[in-house]
C-alpha cells in the first residue's frame, strides 16, 4: 500500500511538472468543431479518455465517441465502414499489426504534426506507426514486448538446483537462453499440478510468437520480395521448440486454445514457471488481490536464441481519416491524447510508453521510489525494447497468420512433422503473395 | 382507358416491398459478390467480374470440404443424438403425473441461455487446466489432465455436448406436443389385442409422432448446418482446424481475411447442404402424414 501511494505520489509530482511544461504546447482553437472518435476500449484505456475533457476545455471542440470496443472488433467495425464508404468519422484507434490494411483510410501525419513532436517519439515506435513511409498513427503509452516473468522460489531451492545440474549439466539460474527454457520447463513440470511453461496458441498469438523465435534463431518470417521464407531450417528449430514442449507435456495441454488472457490467468494461478509476456500483466501478476504468484514474480529480458534476442513488438496509437471535415483539429486531438502529460497519466499505470522523456520519467521514479518489482520490470521492459521489432508491414500479414496458425498447431500437436507443416503454410503464402500482386 | 392495378397487388406492394428490401436485394448482391474478388478493404475490389473463379477456388480447396464433411457429421450425430434423448425424455414427461407443468418449464431452461454463454460455460467445464470435468476427474483418482478442447475426437465430443445439452429440449418440447394430441383408442385397442409395450411404440406411438420428428429435424437441421457461435468460442475451429466448420471457416474468410466475395461463394455453396436436408425432411414428412392418411 505504502509503495502504491508513493508511486501516486511521485507520478502526481512528475504530471504537475510536465503539465507546466505542456501548457506551453498550443493546441489550437477549434469551436464549434466536432471530432468523432472510434476508440479502443477495456480498463487499462480508459483513464486516458478521463483527459479527453481537458482537451475540449483548451481548444472550445467537441470529441463524439461513435464506439468503444476491442481492437478485433474495431477493425471488423472498420472494415465494414470502408465497405461502405461511412469513413467521414475523424479519430480511429490503431495498432501496428492493423495500420498496413487500411489502405487510403488514414492520412500522413506528417503532413499535420510538426517533426520536433514526431522526435519526441522513440525512434522504433515512429518506425513501427510508419507504412510506405506515411505516418499512420501517433503512438500512445501502450507499447508492447513481452519479457520473461518467472517463480522466483524456483531458483531458491538448493536440492532443485542440485538435482538440475546432475541432470543437465550446468547451473540451475534464471534463464538466458531459449534452449535452457525448454531444459528447465521440462525439468519443472509436473502435470497436472504444474507446467514448466506456456504459451499463445491459436490465432495471431502463435504466428507472433513463433516468429519471434524464428529472428531468434536468425531466420526470415518473409523474403524481401515478400515471398515466405519461414520453412526453412531456422524456421524449422523454432516451430520444434514449440513441438517438443508440447510433446514433452511441459505445457498445458490446452495451450493450443489459449490467448493472452489464458496465459496471464494461468500464470497468476501460480502454477506455470515460466512464463513470456506482456508489460499490462506486470501489476496484476504481483497483486495478492488477483493472483497466487504475487511476491514470488520475477521478470528478466526475453531470453536468446541460437542468432539473438529479440522481441515482437507492437503498439497502440491514434490516427486520423483522410475523410474527416477538420483534420488539424483532429490531429490536435490526436496530439494531446499521445503528449507527454497524457503519456506519463498512462504509463504510471504500468503500460509502456512511446516517447523517449517518458520512459526516462519512468525509470528515474523507479528507481527512486521503493517498489522494488516495479523497478525490476520497468528496467526488463527497457532493456527488451530495444530488441523489438513489429510485424512486416504489408495489408497480408494478418491473412498469413490465419495461414499459418492452424499449421503450427498441426506440428505441435503431432499431426504433422514441423519441416511439413511450414511447407505447406509456405505454400499457401506463398498463393496469398502472388494474389497480392507482390511478384 | 387506363388499367387499374389490381386491388391485391397494391395491398400487397408493402410486404413485396419489404422482402425485396431485406431479403432479394441482398441475396442478389451477396450471389453477384461471389464472382468479384471482393474484399472488404479494397471496395474498389466490388466491381471486378472474375466469373466463376472463387466457385473453382472452393471446389478445389480440401480445406473447404473438409469443413463441409465435418459439418454433415457434426449435424447427423447432433440430430440424432438429439432425437434419442428428446424422444427419452418426452416419453418420460409425458408418463408424470404429478408436478409435469413444472418438469415442462425446467426442461426448456437451456434453451433459454444465449448459446455465446452456452460456449463459454462448456468452455470452462472442459478447460484441461482448471475445467470442472479434469478437476472431478483428478479428484477421483485420475491424474491424467484430458485435452477436451484440443484432441480431435474429444473436442467434437465437447461441443457436441454443448450442442446436445442446448438443443436436446426442442425435440423433447415438439414429440411433447405429438403426444398431448395422440388419440388414446389405438393404445387402448392394442393392449386389448395383447400387444407388449414395445409393439405399442414401435407400431402405434413412433409412427404417430414421425411428422413432429421429422418437423424438429428441419428445425434443428437448419440451425446446426449453421452452427457457428458455441464453435468459435469453446475451440475457434482449431487446434489445426480439427473442429472447424462451415461457418467458423466462412466467417474467418469474410470478416478476419476481409476477402467477402470469396466467403460469399462458400455461402452459397454451402447453402446446398441445408437445401438438401430441408427437402429430405419435407419429403420425409409428407411421406408420414400420409402414412397417418393426414393427407401428403
Amino acid at each position: 500500500m505504502k509503495s502504491v501511494l508513493f508511486n501516486s505520489l511521485v507520478a502526481c509530482t512528475a504530471l504537475v511538472a510536465v503539465s507546466e511544461s505542456a501548457a506551453a504546447q498550443d493546441y489550437g482553437s477549434f469551436p464549434g468543431v466536432t471530432i468523432d472518435a472510434k476508440l479502443i476500449g477495456g480498463q487499462q484505456y480508459e483513464a486516458l479518455y478521463g483527459r479527453i475533457a481537458d482537451w475540449e476545455a483548451l481548444t472550445g471542440a467537441k470529441v463524439n465517441i461513435l464506439s468503444k470496443k476491442s481492437h478485433f472488433e474495431i477493425d471488423r467495425e472498420i472494415k465494414s465502414d470502408m465497405a461502405a464508404g461511412t469513413t467521414d468519422w475523424c479519430v480511429g484507434s490503431n495498432h501496428s499489426s492493423f495500420a498496413p490494411q487500411y489502405e487510403g483510410l488514414y492520412t500522413d501525419l506528417n503532413a499535420l504534426v510538426s517533426p520536433d513532436i514526431v522526435a519526441e517519439f522513440v525512434p522504433g515506435n515512429i518506425g513501427a506507426a510508419t507504412v510506405g513511409g506515411e505516418l499512420l498513427m501517433l503512438p500512445r503509452a501502450q507499447f508492447d514486448v513481452s519479457v520473461l516473468y518467472y517463480l522466483k522460489s524456483n531458483y531458491t531451492d538448493p536440492e532443485k538446483a542440485a538435482e538440475f545440474k546432475a541432470e543437465y549439466g550446468y547451473d540451475l539460474a534464471v534463464p538466458e537462453t531459449w534452449e535452457q527454457v525448454k531444459d528447465q520447463a521440462i525439468f519443472f513440470a509436473d502435470p497436472p499440478n504444474f507446467y514448466g511453461t506456456q504459451y499463445a496458441g491459436k490465432d495471431e498469438g502463435v504466428v507472433g510468437r513463433f516468429y519471434e523465435m524464428l529472428i531468434a534463431e536468425g531466420g526470415q518470417y518473409l523474403n524481401d520480395d515478400y515471398s515466405p521464407a519461414f520453412n526453412s531450417e531456422e524456421g524449422v528449430r523454432a516451430l520444434q521448440w514449440f513441438v517438443d514442449l508440447y510433446q514433452a507435456n511441459a505445457v498445458p495441454a490446452g495451450t493450443t486454445s489459449y490467448v493472452w488472457d489464458d496465459l496471464g490467468q494461468g500464470f497468476a494461478s501460480g502454477t506455470i514457471a515460466l512464463n513470456l509476456d506482456w508489460p499490462g500483466w506486470a501489476g496484476f501478476f504481483n497483486d495478492p488481490e488477483s493472483s497466487k504468484a504475487a511476491g514470488n514474480v520475477g521478470v528478466a529480458v526475453q531470453p536468446m536464441g541460437s542468432a539473438k534476442r529479440t522481441g515482437w513488438a507492437g503498439l497502440h496509437g491514434f490516427s486520423v481519416t483522410n475523410d474527416c471535415a477538420n483534420k488539424e483539429a483532429a490531429a490536435s486531438f490526436v496530439m494531446y491524447l499521445t503528449s507527454e502529460e497524457s503519456q506519463l497519466a498512462e504509463s504510471s499505470g504500468g503500460s509502456l510508453p512511446t516517447r523517449t522523456a517518458v520512459w526516462n520519467a519512468n525509470l528515474e521514479t523507479a528507481a527512486n521510489g521503493d517498489d522494488a518489482f516495479r523497478a525490476e520490470a520497468l528496467a526488463a521492459f527497457a532493456e527488451g525494447a530495444k530488441h523489438s521489432f513489429a510485424v512486416p508491414p504489408i495489408p497480408e500479414w494478418g491473412e498469413t497468420t490465419n495461414i499459418v496458425f492452424p499449421e503450427l498447431q498441426a506440428a505441435i500437436v503431432g499431426d504433422k512433422t514441423a519441416q511439413q507443416a511450414l511447407d505447406d503454410a509456405a505454400a499457401e503464402v506463398d498463393e496469398l503473395m502472388q494474389d497480392a500482386g507482390y511478384y | 382507358m387506363r388499367r387499374r392495378i389490381p386491388e391485391w397487388f397494391v395491398l400487397l406492394m408493402p410486404a413485396f416491398i419489404v422482402i425485396a428490401a431485406v431479403v432479394l436485394i441482398p441475396l442478389i448482391f451477396s450471389l453477384y459478390s461471389s464472382f468479384t474478388p471482393y474484399k472488404l478493404t479494397r471496395p474498389s475490389t466490388l466491381w471486378t467480374w472474375i466469373g466463376e473463379r472463387n466457385y473453382e477456388r472452393i471446389l478445389t480447396d480440401w480445406k473447404f470440404w473438409a469443413a463441409f464433411g465435418r459439418t454433415i457429421l457434426f449435424l447427423t450425430i447432433a440430430l440424432n443424438l438429439e432425437l434419442i434423448f428428446g424422444l427419452g425424455i418426452a416419453l418420460m414427461v409425458n408418463k408424470v403425473t404429478w408436478g409435469q407443468r413444472t418438469l415442462r418449464t425446467v426442461l426448456m431452461f437451456p434453451m433459454m441461455f444465449s448459446p455465446i454463454l452456452v460456449g463459454f460455460q462448456f468452455k470452462f467445464i472442459f478447460n484441461d487446466n482448471v475445467g470442472l470435468v479434469n478437476n472431478v476427474l483428478q479428484s477421483l483418482g485420475s491424474d491424467a489432465a484430458l485435452p477436451w478442447l484440443v484432441d480431435g475426437k474429444l473436442a467434437m465430443f465437447s461441443i457436441l455436448f454443448a450442442e446436445i445439452w442446448m438443443s436436446t429440449s426442442v425435440f423433447a418440447i415438439l414429440i411433447l406436443a405429438g403426444l398431448f394430441a395422440m388419440p388414446r383408442d389405438p393404445l387402448e385397442a392394442a393392449k386389448v389385442d395383447g400387444c407388449t409395450p414395445w409393439q405399442s411404440f414401435r407400431h402405434i406411438t413412433l409412427p404417430f409422432l414421425m411428422p413432429f420428428i421429422y418437423i424438429a429435424m428441419t428445425i434443428r437441421s437448419l440451425d446446426v448446418a449453421r452452427a457457428y457461435d458455441i464453435v468459435q468460442i469453446m475451440t475457434g475451429g482449431g487446434p489445426a482446424r480439427r473442429t472447424e466448420l462451415l461457418w467458423t471457416l466462412m466467417s474467418r474468410t469474410g470478416y478476419v481475411d476481409a476477402k467477402m466475395g470469396l466467403a460469399n461463394a462458400m455461402g452459397y455453396v454451402s447453402i446446398l447442404l441445408s437445401i438438401a436436408f430441408t427437402i429430405y425432411f419435407f419429403r420425409k414428412l409428407s411421406a408420414a402424414r400420409a402414412e397417418l392418411g393426414m393427407g401428403a
